[in-house]
């Protein structure tokens, strides 16, 4: 039987490196590098970086 | 005695009839405090019982010692030869204990009229007396958790943290420039090392 095939995309999480425990949930391809980008944290009220968090403490 | 009994005169009739059968000159508690047995005093910061011992119902938790020196219970003096009309009295030959003359709602009463014209004091030690609620308040604290001396209320986990995230949040938001320079430096995540983890 052949074996369960796996997604070609991942749910992956961005977290806002100002320390405020928010994070946004975007959708990127599995082969793709981890995701960074400057997005707007309504906590602080600032554009912040927001990095991928990896699930394992691994990444690429 | 030296207490001033000239202005009660003015007083309502039912404190003019218990002054008239109780007269301060014996009976008020600023005479009691004078009579107060003086030895009391010494033991009474080691004794002081805690304000709120968390264990209290746990099993196997000591009683609170009744026997123990208790600067609100000192101020209800009673002299056997004047016996305090608030207080109870036990009659050693029969061994039974007669209850005060004025029962506790009639103590309150009069306390309250007393405050009203200032002469509280001139009334006997008694339960009700403010004296002896703010006493027994100070002794015991108010029956809420980390409300007495050298205690802090727990308070919720995010009450507690709140200070060390602010302090994280403030530390991130003064280097944020800096991270994203070196994140723009390094191609817009390219050669990021510093994943945070989930």
């Amino acid at each position: 039987m052949a074996k369960k095939s796996k997604s070609r995309t991942i749910a992956v999480r961005l977290i806002s490196m100002a320390m405020t425990g928010y994070y946004r949930t975007m959708i990127r391809p599995r082969v793709h590098r981890p995701l960074s980008m400057l997005k707007y944290d309504p906590v602080v009220k600032k554009q912040v970086l927001f990095l991928e968090a990896t699930k394992g403490g691994k990444a690429k | 005695m030296s207490v001033n009994t000239a202005h009660l005169n003015q007083l309502p009739v039912r404190l003019r009839n218990f002054f008239a059968r109780y007269p301060p000159q014996t009976y008020s508690s600023l005479v009691a405090s004078r009579q107060a047995p003086p030895e009391a005093e010494a033991s009474a910061e080691k004794t002081l019982p805690s304000p709120y011992t968390p264990d209290r119902d746990a099993k196997g938790a000591h009683k609170p010692n009744r026997d123990a020196y208790s600067a609100a219970r000192a101020l209800l003096y009673s002299d056997p030869k004047s016996p305090n009309p608030f207080l109870p009295k036990k009659i050693f030959s029969t061994g039974k204990w007669l209850g005060p003359k004025f029962g506790l709602r009639q103590q309150a009463d009069l306390v309250k009229l007393a405050a009203k014209y200032n002469v509280e004091a001139l009334l006997p030690p008694g339960p009700k007396s403010t004296e002896y609620k703010s006493a027994r308040l100070a002794e015991r604290g108010l029956a809420i958790k980390g409300t007495g001396i050298g205690q802090k209320v727990k308070g919720h986990k995010w009450e507690r943290t709140m200070e060390a995230r602010l302090e994280d949040r403030r530390k991130a938001m003064v280097e944020m420039p800096e991270m994203i320079r070196l994140w723009k430096q390094r191609g817009h995540g390219r050669g990021w090392r510093q994943w945070p983890k989930r």
